[in-house]
């Protein structure tokens, strides 16, 4: 586990992969995971103009 | 069975889709290379350890253009391919393709400046709906109603710096139901379909659209294999309104979203594409 940048909440890693984006159940805050071993995470990439399907 | 073979997923963040892609892989026994396309770099010459394949999974649509290219430059195979890309993912692009194979589209008038842009409102009458050319999840869209507020909407838009914002994109409001459809079609195929109901007149499932598993009709397969291949086919979902003329294709997006059709249809969607990916790079 680790804890949410924004808010400082537990973050577990459960079976996330990296890259892999969640909401933190806390405060919202879309992460990122940055690596699995040692389980880290940072903010979400912010959406771009052209993002999109 | 897939010995040597490795399947490239380019991707910018992992959604629940690319989670589905990876996990659908690997239960098929397939090695996935992850490309990050933030992280990757293209040189002018073909690099060693490419994948056979290269599904493009990247929320960039910008990046998605190069990428593409350089993958086909190398020789390398690309789901969707470069000029489906490009093509679905402006929808001037995927308008005038649309209306050039008599594929029923909404009315639509393109400005290429802000100062144009009235004009091309009050060819298509209010209310008129504005829209980004590129980019999706009903970001940047605009329900126009009147003079009034089309001027302001314009003058927001002049403000922005970037040119893609002086390209108006106008098309017509079209009265449907409080729902429009999403097809998802994967080569030949029609593999789900579904309605997006939503009381907002945007029916995106980002914008929190409910939805339900759609029955295909022969009309709407047809119509969505048709859209599809105007576009020059691939994995793509086609997004349909139900005008008072009939279905109307509105979008063709090149690399759908599909965790709320999965859900809604019960469709091993992430399976599927990865069959045709695979499929696409034994050719």
């Amino acid at each position: 586990m680790t804890n949410c940048p924004e808010c400082e909440a537990t973050v577990l890693h459960h079976d996330k992969i990296p890259g892999e984006v969640f909401p933190c159940t806390d405060c919202g805050t879309e992460l990122e995971v940055l690596k699995t071993d040692p389980f880290a995470v940072q903010p979400a990439p912010k959406e771009a103009e052209d993002w999109g399907e | 069975m897939s010995e040597g073979f490795s399947l490239g997923v380019f991707t910018t963040i992992v959604r629940p889709e690319e989670k589905a892609i990876l996990a659908a892989a690997e239960a098929r026994g397939i090695a996935v290379q992850r490309i990050d396309d933030g992280e990757t770099t293209f040189g002018l010459d073909r690099p060693p350890g490419l994948p056979d394949v290269v599904l493009n999974r990247s929320v960039s649509h910008t990046r998605s253009l190069y990428a593409t290219r350089f993958y086909a430059h190398y020789g390398v195979p690309t789901v969707n391919t470069a000029e489906v890309t490009e093509l679905a993912g402006d929808k001037i692009l995927t308008s005038l393709r649309l209306r050039a194979r008599g594929i029923p589209t909404p009315r639509t008038v393109v400005a290429l400046s802000p100062e144009a842009a009235i004009r091309a409102i009050e060819e298509i009458g209010y209310p008129a709906v504005l829209k980004p050319a590129v980019g999706s999840w009903g970001r940047l869209m605009a329900k126009v109603d009147n003079l009034e507020a089309a001027e302001q909407i314009l003058e927001h838009k002049a403000a922005l710096t970037s040119p893609v914002h002086s390209v108006i994109y106008v098309q017509e409001y079209v009265r449907k139901p409080d729902r429009d459809l999403r097809v998802f079609v994967v080569g030949d195929e029609v593999v789900a379909a579904m309605y997006r109901r939503s009381s907002d007149w945007r029916t995106n499932a980002a914008r929190g659209a409910t939805t339900e598993a759609a029955e295909v009709s022969p009309e709407l397969r047809d119509l969505s294999l048709r859209a599809a291949t105007a576009v020059g086919g691939g994995v793509l979902a086609v997004d349909l309104m139900e005008a008072p003329s009939g279905l109307v294709v509105h979008e063709v997006n090149p690399t759908p979203e599909f965790k709320a059709l999965s859900a809604a249809t019960g469709a091993d969607i992430a399976g599927r594409i990865v069959d045709y990916a695979v499929a696409v790079g034994r050719r």
